[in-house]
C-alpha cells in the first residue's frame, strides 16, 4: 500500500507549522526589542545592547 | 541594590540565558535531524499501513507536546492562583499557545493518516471527538486572554479555564479503553507493560522523535516567555511615564 501523498502532505503541515510558528516568534520579538529600544530613547534612558 | 547594578545584572542573565538557548537551539536542531533520519531511514515499514504509518512519529510526538504544554498550563495555573505571581500567569499562556498549535498539527495530521486507512478523514468517536474539544477549549482560552483588558481578573478567568481544560486529557487518555472506537488502543503505555505493544526499532525511534518535540518545546517556551516579559516591561515603562508626567 503506497501512500507516498498522505505522508508527505502530513510532514509538510507539521513542518510548515513549526517554521511558520518560529518565524511570527522572532518576527514579533524583534518588533518588540525595537519598541523597548525606541521607547527606552525617548524617555532618556540608556537603550539595552 | 541601585539602578545600574541592577542593569549589569540584568545584561549578564540576558547573555546567559542567550548562552543557554544556544546551546538548546543546537540540541533540538541535531536531535530532529536524528529522528528524521530514523523515521525515513532506519526504521522499518509497517507491513499492513504501508509508509503512511510513518504518520506516527510526528502525529504522537505532537499530542504529547499538546498535553505536556497543556500540563504546564495546568501547574502553573494552580501556582498563579494560590501565589498570585505574574510569573505564573505568563508561564501558563505561553504554554497554552504552544499546546494549541500542536493539537492543531494533532487534529490535520490524524485525518491525513484515517484517510487511506480507515476509509474516512473523520469520524465522531470519542477519542477524535474528546481531543477536538481539548483544542475549543484552549482556542477559548487564548480567546478570553486576547478579548480580556490585561489584568489580574483575566489571569484569574484564564487560570480557572487552563485548569478545567486540563482534565479533559486523562478522558482522552482513557476514552479508546472505556468505548469501543475507530482509533487504536494505546501502544506504547499499555496495560501490557511499557512499550511491549510495539517492535524495538519502533519505539526508539518515537523515542527519539518525542525528545526532539519535547526539546522544541523549551525552545518555543523560553522565545514565548521571553517575549511576554518584554511586553511587560514595555508597559511598565510607558506606566512610568505617564505617572511621572
Amino acid at each position: 500500500m503506497d501512500n507516498f501523498g498522505f505522508l508527505f502532505a502530513a510532514n509538510a503541515f507539521v513542518w510548515g507549522g513549526i517554521i511558520y510558528y518560529v518565524y511570527t516568534l522572532k518576527k514579533r520579538s524583534r518588533e518588540l526589542e525595537k519598541d523597548l529600544e525606541l521607547l527606552k530613547e525617548t524617555l532618556g534612558k540608556e537603550p539595552r545592547k | 541594590m541601585n539602578e545600574e547594578t541592577t542593569e549589569v545584572s540584568g545584561r549578564e542573565s540576558e547573555k546567559e540565558s542567550g548562552e543557554e538557548s544556544f546551546v538548546l537551539v543546537w540540541l533540538t536542531g541535531i536531535v530532529f535531524i536524528a529522528a528524521m533520519a530514523a523515521i525515513f531511514l532506519f526504521v522499518p515499514t509497517e507491513q499492513t499501513e504501508g509508509p503512511v504509518q510513518r504518520i506516527m512519529y510526528i502525529h504522537i510526538p505532537s499530542a504529547w507536546l499538546s498535553f505536556f504544554a497543556f500540563f504546564i498550563v495546568f501547574i502553573c495555573s494552580i501556582l498563579f492562583l494560590w501565589k498570585k505571581e505574574r510569573e505564573w500567569d505568563i508561564y501558563a499562556h505561553a504554554s497554552a499557545e504552544i499546546g494549541v498549535i500542536f493539537c492543531s498539527l494533532v487534529l490535520i495530521t490524524g485525518p491525513i493518516w484515517a484517510k487511506p486507512i480507515w476509509g474516512t478523514w473523520w469520524v465522531w468517536d470519542a477519542r477524535l471527538t474528546s481531543t477536538l474539544i481539548l483544542w475549543l477549549i484552549y482556542v477559548a482560552y487564548l480567546m478570553l486572554r486576547a478579548q480580556t483588558d490585561a489584568g489580574s481578573m483575566r489571569a484569574r478567568y484564564s487560570a480557572v479555564l487552563g485548569i478545567v481544560g486540563f482534565l479533559n486529557i486523562p478522558f482522552i487518555h482513557f476514552s479508546v479503553l472505556w468505548w469501543r472506537t475507530f482509533h487504536p488502543q494505546p501502544k506504547v503505555i499499555s496495560s501490557e507493560g511499557f512499550g511491549k505493544g510495539m517492535e524495538t526499532s519502533m519505539l526508539a525511534t518515537l523515542g527519539i522523535s518525542l525528545c526532539a518535540f519535547t526539546l522544541l518545546y523549551f525552545l518555543l517556551m523560553g522565545q514565548r516567555v521571553r517575549q511576554e516579559k518584554l511586553k511587560d516591561e514595555i508597559d511598565q515603562l510607558k506606566r512610568e511615564h505617564l505617572y511621572s508626567s
